[in-house]
């Protein structure tokens, strides 16, 4: 590979000479042709000497025609084992061939001594001779139809007689189409000579129904009948539209070629994309297509190089032409004998960019959408990488345990890193690095399972930042890097769990790549676009309710828009709805400065790193340099946030904050953006969410996919067969989509008995006992609900004063809007702290009590014990407001679950039974940022709940056991401990056997943790004794049991055995 | 059944009570002072955006203007009731009164969520607010100001549709403008300097000398900052300050045993006032729980934060050193936490006394806008010094010689100083 790159640009210019030689010998082929009245020998002559001077080395080139049973050579001819040889062809018959060969031995390049261009450029010459000729047999007949002797003879006529001679084939269709046509125009006579051409006719359509195979006879009826076929034309029929037809028909045969390509399997991606080359010369030609056949071909490529799935197709058939594929063919990377697609991801944007350009409604506004220069490699590129480094092991891979999975992944990795691509696939990266030159580029994977209509990968797959900085070789190198980083990651345990999850792990999957140039500006040391984000044309996070679902989302930051697809829990994206402009999340200036972004993503060019800065130095900086930075920053003046005057800001003095204010109400970027969302959920007929960015000039469409859930958010069916004691709650305003699992305790705060509190210490006092709840309850596994609004604070009467880390372990905020007299409170929408809740997925549902129809169980909350007093025995004078069930207890080890239809705009809240599998959920909901704690947690907490339920009190003297430390507090690493507190009163021997049988739970937990870690430990368990008297004195660790704070939590002993 | 709720101005009017009995007013003075004045409650029907229209509650309650225009903010809440409006405005009479600028007590609101309410929207409520009022307040009567939800750019507006009304300019018909525009300097430094200037009062009546003393602050908003920064001149050593992290959602408290500079400490902070905690340990602060403000070492606490800060159950953890305690935020003492204070004999400078600071400066942006001329902002800021340290002097007198608490002191000195000019004005 190095010696490519030894002279880059001396490579470089010696290649762009050879093109220009290439053109330069087309352009005179074309001219020669092209020549009025030239003779067939005069022209072929010519071009025997112009060939030698397009080939790379022309002084020992040598060129020869043979048409029929003449040949053309260049002087001193000899034939050499050297040669390239294209086939002329005229009216789909061999007519002749156009050689090349080379009068010495020259070192082996893509074919023989040839270049893969030159096998391009003898094609062509080969393709317009062929036309050459047709054109000069056509002119041939009409001269001899000037000619007085036949004169009598119509034109159409000519080229009957001609057919007859040359192409009896075509003129058999010919004459059956012109049976049709005549059948069509409701000539009478025509339905006998129907009959002749198709015995089918004949017999009363009688083929249709019988059950044997039909007989045909033979053609010669046909033949014998043509004459009668034409007669009745020229009967009928004037001259013109019998010429016309007849020369509609001959071209359309002239394009049977791409049929015969496109719908047999058997025909790889490259002969489908010289196919497409082809039609593209021929169309400007004047080829043109039937209605069918130009529908035939577009559905064939879309399910050749898109997706061959039926809603895709259905969709994509009605909006992409075949032209479209020709722009797209240019920038497909291959290796001979593919059978790939583009993948998901690739398919979905190229759709979606098509639909924009073409849109009629807004037309103005979407035309300025565009998309980043990009280009494709075939998703089979990936096996024909394995094939060629022997990986082939590599494709069980996904049947192996999860465990081995996760043990074999940093090597698979390795593996990949270390073996190269094929030398087609890098010529192709060379080819499309000259294309991009130097600036960032992100290699996306488009897998064929990813962005199917109600599957989501987000985020499963990598996609990876290149600086792409460097000499070409360092540039191709990095490429080559992310490229293979991208593949590995197919073979990443959270995939296959994913797919495993949703029962895809059969299907075959593969990995295309989308290359794509980074929209951005070179500012300072980095790159980066002005800003980006995510949008979506539905809105399931709504934070007033005037805003409606169909209003849509945006999620947009300064700076790559990494830091707006992923939900951060330190830094926030701006969000809008687009249909509701006027409307944001965060009004007072303390809200708007709180929640704006402070960090931004970029690409730093002199470290060829990603990273991410803070902006306010960025603003120091290079804030004059900032694109459109008067648009989206305020500055904060004494009271409010204000959108800079005309002079711009002071990035020296004045305080800035990125808001987006002058964007959204002083551009028309909102109405864009609303556009280009109805746009494609309008075409695509689902909702849709999209990946943008502008650069400071132009607005970029980035990605398109049917607006994706993640686990926790797929639509949940609404029973309607549940009981009435088992329903908890239903509301029917404002819900998003998901479910909540497995609630083990509910915290209920009694709106009556709220209302009623003398004074305001009192209600304070509240918020303080629900920060406590909130720290000592297990992390997302218990709801508050309370009055109006959450987090008032000024006026406290109507809603418990919290901030949000009072709440923030909580799994569902949920607001009651009970009636007081004739008026229902207002309700908060989360709003203090709604961008927290979003952001941490904490779901926030408002139940109105009173409305119609609106289950609300107050018996169950006011009647169910209330564990507070236990739980926080110091606020236990609150405990006629304050009431904290434990669902397990009250409702016999069921727990409460909670169900979220947004389309259906319902919830419901049920005491159900645990279901093990939303465990797995719940996990998986984490795993787009591998280091977060959930996965850690919850699977301890498990097996702390599994170990405890299957100790046998007896054998071992057990008469407590609780978890405490990280996996009670949700705060496990993937090192942790599990810490467990046992109560313990027994002997000796039984304390002995005790502990040997959790030293066997320790090793093995241990065990499974490395298979899901990497982490390697000496045991899991952290196991600590108690007695009864270190109890009664409340010393050591069983301070633990019953504190205030941080309590251990006890777990239920030998459950499992009872059963 | 009776209603134990609480409501805020049943509350208000217990602590009134509480004061006239001990001034012993005569049963008119009570009864007048006892409720507002004159109460307006109107509709306000505003043009959304998408054409429809939507009726708004507005408010405007005048409590007492017996010593000058009523001054008294305009809040926009969704539970906006009229007994918390009337509350406010009572408060605000006592405000003016305790530092005895020539202005009486009002507020004002509309029932709102500026969350539901696009820019436009919002102005044009604004304006309509005023179209039905513009009658009844002026500069000369009752002057309206920013408050929860409210802010500048409101105020603008509200100014812009008053002067249309009455065809002509009249700047003093609202406060909290921005400079330029009929605001007034030296109001961000307004509030914190103030206490301090209470603070330096204190210290020469306990006879402490400032530059002896070390101080600790909670909160590092504006009012803190300032605070630290006159401390510091003044030459005290401030020497921990807590501050809210968002990325931990929580406070943690900065100090620096041997005193910090706060212009090092500014340099590592952004502008939302959030101190960067990897940059502060760098500069040899140590990080401690939010709540370590409290626990210090120190002769001086600023609680400048939140409200109910220092509580029963905490106050026990003050340092024995502390000898002086100054309510920069609202409310940051429990009635509970007062008891132990008390019997510590710590002094505390009551907070409508101590952050009186940023009212008084109101009180000055309405004096330069009727007379449309704009002081420097060191004439500003010597007046405030004025009316903040006699107003401190007064109150500090009157509880020296009544053997009173401080803030019952306050208290006290502007009701009687409200009746006393309702009786001048021969209306009791």
């Amino acid at each position: 590979m190095t010696e490519n790159f030894g002279k880059p640009i001396n490579r470089l210019v010696e290649e762009l000479r050879e093109r220009a030689k290439e053109l330069n010998c087309l352009y005179e082929v074309q001219e020669t042709l092209g020549k009025p009245g030239i003779k067939t020998e005069d022209a072929l002559n010519r071009i025997i000497a112009i060939l030698p001077p397009g080939w790379q080395y022309p002084e020992i080139c040598q060129s020869e025609i043979i048409f029929g049973d003449k040949v053309f050579q260049s002087s001193d001819f000899v034939k050499t084992p050297w040669g390239q040889h294209s086939d002329v062809i005229v009216q789909d018959q061999l007519a002749g061939r156009i050689s090349v060969y080379y009068t010495e031995e020259k070192p082996e390049l893509d074919e023989g001594p040839f270049l893969i261009e030159e096998r391009r450029l003898i094609n062509t010459i080969a393709d317009q001779v062929g036309n050459f000729l047709l054109h000069q047999r056509l002119q041939d007949v009409f001269e001899r139809k000037t000619k007085p002797d036949i004169e009598t003879k119509a034109g159409w006529q000519v080229i009957l007689s001609l057919l007859e001679k040359t192409d009896p084939n075509l003129l058999i269709t010919i004459a059956r189409k012109m049976v049709h046509h005549l059948c069509g125009s409701g000539i009478k006579e025509a339905t006998d000579l129907l009959e002749l051409f198709s015995s089918a006719y004949r017999e009363d359509r009688e083929l249709l129904e019988a059950n044997f195979p039909y007989q045909f006879e033979s053609d010669e009826d046909a033949i014998g009948a043509i004459d009668e076929v034409f007669k009745l034309a020229g009967k009928y029929l004037d001259e013109d539209e019998i010429l016309t037809s007849i020369q509609q028909w001959i071209r359309e045969d002239q394009s049977g070629f791409l049929i015969n390509t496109l719908v047999q399997p058997g025909c790889s991606i490259p002969e489908i994309i010289n196919a497409l080359d082809r039609y593209q010369h021929l169309s400007t030609q004047g080829l043109e297509l039937s209605a069918a056949r130009e529908q035939s071909v577009r559905v064939s490529l879309i399910r050749r190089l898109l997706s061959g799935q039926k809603n895709f197709i259905d969709t994509a058939k009605c909006h992409l032409s075949i032209e479209d594929f020709n722009k797209l063919s240019s920038h497909i990377i291959f290796q001979p004998g593919s059978y790939g697609k583009l993948g998901g991801k690739s398919a979905g944007i190229f759709l979606a960019m098509e639909i924009i350009k073409k849109s009629v409604l807004n037309q103005d506004l979407l035309q300025q959408v565009k998309m980043p220069k990009t280009w494709y490699i075939i998703s089979d590129a990936m096996f024909s990488y394995i094939e060629h480094n022997n990986l082939e092991e590599i494709i069980e891979h996904k049947y192996l345990d999860i465990g081995e999975i996760r043990q074999e992944y940093p090597y698979i990795v390795h593996v990949f890193k270390t073996s190269p691509l094929p030398p087609e696939i890098v010529k192709g990266l060379s080819m499309a690095l000259d294309d991009f030159g130097d600036v960032p580029l992100i290699v996306r994977s488009s897998s064929l399972l990813e962005d199917q209509v109600g599957m989501s990968f987000a985020g499963k797959y990598k996609s990876l930042f290149v600086a792409n900085q460097g000499t070409k070789e360092e540039r191709l190198k990095s490429l080559i890097d992310a490229i293979v980083e991208v593949y590995a990651s197919m073979y990443g345990p959270d995939p296959i769990e994913y797919r495993h999850e949703h029962n895809l792990i059969d299907h075959h999957e593969e990995m295309g790549i989308l290359i794509q140039e980074v929209v951005g500006k070179k500012i300072g040391p980095y790159y980066f676009p002005a800003f980006a984000g995510v949008a979506f044309s539905q809105n399931e996070f709504r934070w007033s309710s005037r805003i409606k679902k169909e209003d849509g989302l945006v999620r947009i930051v300064p700076g790559l828009g990494t830091r707006a697809v992923d939900r951060l829990s330190d830094d926030y994206p701006i969000l809008a709805a687009p249909g509701q402009p006027g409307l944001r999340v965060n009004t007072s200036l303390d809200e708007i400065v709180r929640y704006s972004p402070r960090k931004i993503d970029v690409i730093n060019l002199e470290k060829r790193t990603f990273e991410t800065i803070e902006i306010q130095q960025l603003l120091k900086e290079y804030g004059d340099e900032y694109p459109n930075i008067k648009q989206l920053v305020s500055v904060i003046t004494q009271d409010h946030a204000q959108i800079p005057t005309g002079l711009g800001p002071d990035f020296e003095k004045d305080k800035l904050i990125f808001t987006f204010d002058g964007l959204f109400s002083k551009s028309p970027f909102l109405n864009l953006l609303r556009g280009v969302l109805n746009e494609l959920q309008d075409k695509l007929n689902h909702p849709i969410d999209i990946e943008f960015a502008y650069d400071g000039d132009d607005f970029y469409l980035l990605q398109c996919r049917s607006q994706s859930y993640g686990v926790e958010n797929i639509p949940a069916d609404i029973p309607t067969d549940i009981p009435g004691e088992r329903v908890l709650f239903t509301a029917d305003r404002f819900i998003s989509n998901g479910t909540i699992p497995n609630i083990t305790h509910i915290v209920y705060v009694d709106p009556e008995q709220y209302s009623q509190l003398p004074t305001r210490q009192d209600m304070l006092d509240v918020g303080r006992a629900i920060s406590r709840l909130n720290k000592i309850l297990t992390k997302r596994k218990f709801i508050l609900m309370g009055p109006g609004r959450w987090g008032s604070r000024g006026d406290i009467k109507l809603g418990v004063s919290v901030t949000y880390s009072d709440i923030n372990n909580t799994a569902a905020l949920i607001e009651v809007a009970q009636k007081r007299g004739d008026y229902t409170p207002d309700l908060s929408f989360g709003t203090h702290f709604f961008q927290d809740l979003v952001e941490s997925s904490i779901r926030y549902i408002p139940i109105y009590p009173d409305d119609y129809g609106i289950i609300f169980n107050s018996d169950y909350l006011l009647e169910s014990k209330n564990t507070i007093k236990d739980i926080l025995p110091d606020f236990a004078h609150l405990e006629k407001i304050i009431r904290v069930i434990d669902v397990k207890n009250t409702s016999s080890g069921h727990v409460l679950q909670v169900l979220m239809n947004a389309e259906k705009n319902k919830a419901i809240a049920i005491i159900t039974e645990e279901d093990e599998t939303s465990e797995i959920k719940s996990e998986l909901k984490s795993i787009p940022q591998t280091d977060s704690r959930e996965d850690h947690w919850s699977w301890r907490l498990k097996s702390a709940e599994t170990i405890a339920s299957m100790i046998d009190p007896d054998r071992f003297g057990v008469k407590g056991f609780y978890v405490f430390g990280s996996a009670k507090n949700a705060t496990s690493g993937p090192k942790s401990d599990l810490d467990i507190l046992i109560h313990f009163e027994g002997s000796d021997h039984q304390e002995k056997e005790l502990r040997i049988w959790l030293e066997g739970w320790s090793l093995s937990l241990s065990h499974i943790n490395q298979l899901r870690t990497g982490y390697k430990t000496d045991g899991l368990l952290d196991v600590v004794i108690i007695t009864d008297e270190e109890i009664k004195n409340r010393s050591s660790y069983a301070v633990k049991i019953g504190a205030v704070s941080d309590a251990a939590m006890p777990l239920s002993v030998g459950s499992a055995l009872n059963k | 059944m009776e209603d134990k709720s609480y409501n805020p101005f049943k509350t208000a009017q217990k602590l009134f009570d509480q004061a006239a009995e001990l001034l012993e007013l005569d049963q008119a003075a009570r009864d007048f002072l006892r409720h507002p004045m004159r109460e307006y409650q109107f509709n306000i029907p505003v043009r959304m955006d998408d054409g429809s229209v939507k009726v708004f509650r507005g408010f405007r309650i005048l409590h007492n203007d017996a010593r000058g225009p009523g001054k008294g903010g305009i809040r926009f809440h969704p539970q906006e009731t009229v007994d918390t409006v009337r509350a406010l405005s009572m408060w605000m009479t006592w405000k003016c009164a305790v530092v005895d600028i020539p202005l009486g007590g009002s507020k004002g609101g509309i029932i709102c969520d500026p969350h539901d309410l696009s820019l436009l929207e919002q102005e044009r409520l604004c304006r309509g607010w005023v179209r039905q009022i513009a009658r009844n307040i002026g500069p000369l009567s009752d002057i309206p100001a920013p408050d929860v939800m409210s802010n500048s750019q409101h105020m603008l507006w509200m100014l812009d549709e008053y002067e249309a009304i009455h065809g002509a300019k009249y700047p003093g018909f609202i406060t909290g403008k921005p400079v330029g525009m009929g605001g007034s300097l030296g109001r961000v430094e307004a509030t914190g300097y103030g206490v301090m200037i209470t603070v330096r009062e204190a210290m020469k009546e306990l006879g402490i000398n400032i530059q002896n003393t070390s101080a600790s602050f909670q909160g590092f908003g504006n009012v803190s900052q300032y605070a630290i920064q006159l401390y510091q001149q003044m030459g005290g050593t401030p020497i921990c300050v807590s501050c809210w992290n968002q990325e931990d959602h929580k406070a943690y408290s900065f100090q620096k045993k041997d005193g910090f500079d706060l212009k090092e400490l500014m340099s590592v902070t952004d502008h939302f006032g959030e101190i960067d905690k990897n940059k502060a340990q760098d500069l040899g602060f140590d990080m401690l729980p939010g709540d370590a403000w409290l626990e210090q070492d120190v002769d001086l606490l600023v609680p400048s934060a939140l409200e109910n800060q220092i509580t029963g159950e905490n106050a026990g953890k003050i340092s024995q050193k502390v000898k002086l305690i100054a309510e920069g935020a609202n409310g940051p003492t429990t009635p509970d936490a007062d008891i132990v204070l008390t019997d510590r004999e710590i002094h505390v400078i009551p907070d409508f006394l101590a952050n009186a600071g940023g009212v008084t400066c109101s009180y000055f942006e309405q004096v330069q806008s009727n007379t449309n001329y704009y002081w420097p902002k060191e004439e500003a800021l010597g007046k405030l010094d004025l009316k903040m340290t006699n107003a401190y002097v007064d109150v500090s007198k009157f509880a020296k010689a009544k053997k009173i608490y401080m803030r019952d002191a306050a208290y006290m000195i502007s009701v009687d100083r409200v009746a006393q000019a309702c009786r001048s004005r021969g209306w009791v």
